[in-house]
């Protein structure tokens, strides 16, 4: 049985209208009058008076167990009806609407209606009108069977129709009915509320009857919570550092061990040598990788995809080979860590990059052949070296 | 001798590895973030990237959502 609680409860009818509402005490006053009246009807039945006013769906209700059908005699009450009538309203009331959404497929009315109608209507406020324009056929037949039972005073105007309910908090005892959506989840886990806590909540205030179900929570809305949860968790990022080219295995164990010591180890691949290690460990891994085999680090920016050829209107020469111009600039300025003439890249100590900067960024000029602007992609790294010879490994 | 770089390590199932694969490829090169595609479930890239790809998550998800016609 899916029961679909996602519709807001009805708007009452404004009060402009000019509609005279019955005033809370009137409104109970009716409620006991139909209620007893309704009652009357299945004693009288019971004692073989013809019953007047009551619906056929009412009156399948009273003889699913309340009334017996003898043929020559017309029905009688039962020993359940009579037991019935010792009852206390509220579960009198109880047993009538359950009573009434089981015999609801027998009307043509799915229970699922009915029931999510039933549940719709004790969001709403009691003494309020609320239109009937509104509702189904079928919500209007249930809502004169409810009138029946005094559970809401039908009215009519000179235009609209419309319904009160009166004391609808008794229909449903000990039930909150809530609507759990993506969104209202969404919220909550934004909130950093766990679907491990969302669960037990619900498994810890179900009905003692749910409860003793096992599972005492339907799986689908268990799964569904957690779906909707993970769905918010698909990716994670971490500030991180990534590490490659060891120069052997052992310094490389050596430095996963000790990312893995700090909690920091976030992914590794021993075939290839490399691994990434969180942010906040990175100074320890220096500090560690130093004693390893004195290695230091410095901080330097990576230029490559040097234009290779200048328009053949080119005039002013020191733009000839953008590449060579720019090492020999830094070479001058002692900034030259390292170059690929072949690839045409080169590294450049980062003290030094601002003059590169300056230096490479073309300049507006009148003169005509100015070569075209180019971008040279750049990165800052940090490179490593040792004492004994400079030797620059960068990724790419 | 070892280097390091930094950035951000990414862990993720493989449809989310597709899609931030592939919208690294359908940019200009001089935006491309993807500094090293570790596996199918990890990627390393550019710093300051996180929102960019969060916000591209959360449309691809909204796109996949049903939202029952009113």
């Amino acid at each position: 049985l899916e029961i679909c609680s996602g519709v807001l409860p009805r708007e009452p009818m404004n009060s402009n209208n000019g509609i005279k509402l019955p005033s809370l005490q009137e409104l109970e006053t009716y409620a006991l009058q139909q209620w007893e009246c309704f009652l009357l009807q299945l004693i009288n039945s019971g004692q073989g008076e013809k019953l007047t006013g009551i619906s056929s769906s009412m009156m399948k209700v009273f003889q699913r167990g309340l009334l017996s059908q003898r043929d020559r005699d017309g029905p009688r009450l039962t020993e359940s009806g009579f037991q019935f009538l010792l009852m206390d309203t509220n579960a009198q009331l109880w047993y009538i609407i359950r009573e009434y959404i089981s015999n609801a497929e027998e009307r043509d009315v799915d229970p699922a209606d009915l029931i999510s109608f039933l549940l719709e209507l004790s969001f709403h406020v009691t003494g309020e009108a609320y239109n009937l324009n509104t509702l189904t056929d079928v919500q209007r037949t249930t809502l004169k069977d409810l009138a029946d039972l005094g559970l809401v005073k039908l009215q009519q105007g000179r235009k609209d129709s419309w319904f009160i309910p009166t004391k609808i908090e008794y229909q449903l005892p000990n039930l909150i009915a809530c609507a759990v959506t993506k969104e209202s989840l969404y919220n909550a886990f934004d909130n950093g509320i766990t679907s491990d806590q969302i669960i037990t909540f619900l498994q810890q205030n179900s009905h003692p009857r749910c409860a003793d179900r096992v599972p005492s929570i339907p799986e689908n809305v268990t799964d569904q919570i957690r779906l909707w949860e993970s769905d918010l968790k698909r990716i994670e990022m971490t500030q991180a550092h990534f590490y490659d080219e060891f120069p052997s295995k052992d310094v490389f164990e050596g430095a996963c061990n000790f990312a893995r010591q700090w909690g920091g180890l976030l992914w590794e691949d021993s075939k290839r040598m490399r691994l990434v290690v969180k942010s906040e460990v990175h100074n320890q891994m220096r500090e560690y990788l130093h004693t390893q085999g004195n290695i230091e680090m410095t901080q330097a920016h990576f230029y490559d995809e040097f234009p290779s050829k200048i328009p053949g209107n080119c005039v002013r020469s020191c733009w000839k080979d953008v590449f060579e111009g720019a090492r020999d600039f830094a070479r001058e300025w002692g900034g030259l860590l390292w170059e690929d003439s072949k690839r045409m890249r080169l590294v450049v100590k980062y003290e030094v990059h601002n003059q590169m900067s300056e230096f490479l960024t073309p300049k507006a000029s009148d003169k005509k052949g100015e070569p075209p602007p180019f971008s040279f992609l750049m990165r800052s790294v940090w490179v490593g070296s040792t004492r004994a010879s400079l030797k620059v490994s960068l990724a790419r | 001798m070892v280097n390091a770089i930094k950035g951000v390590f990414i862990s993720c199932d493989i449809p989310m590895g597709q899609l931030i694969v592939n919208m690294n490829n359908s940019m200009p090169s001089s935006q491309r973030f993807i500094i090293h595609v570790l596996d199918s479930t990890h990627l390393f890239v550019l710093p300051h990237v996180e929102k960019m790809i969060r916000s591209a998550i959360a449309e691809f998800r909204n796109q996949n959502s049903y939202e029952k016609p009113t």
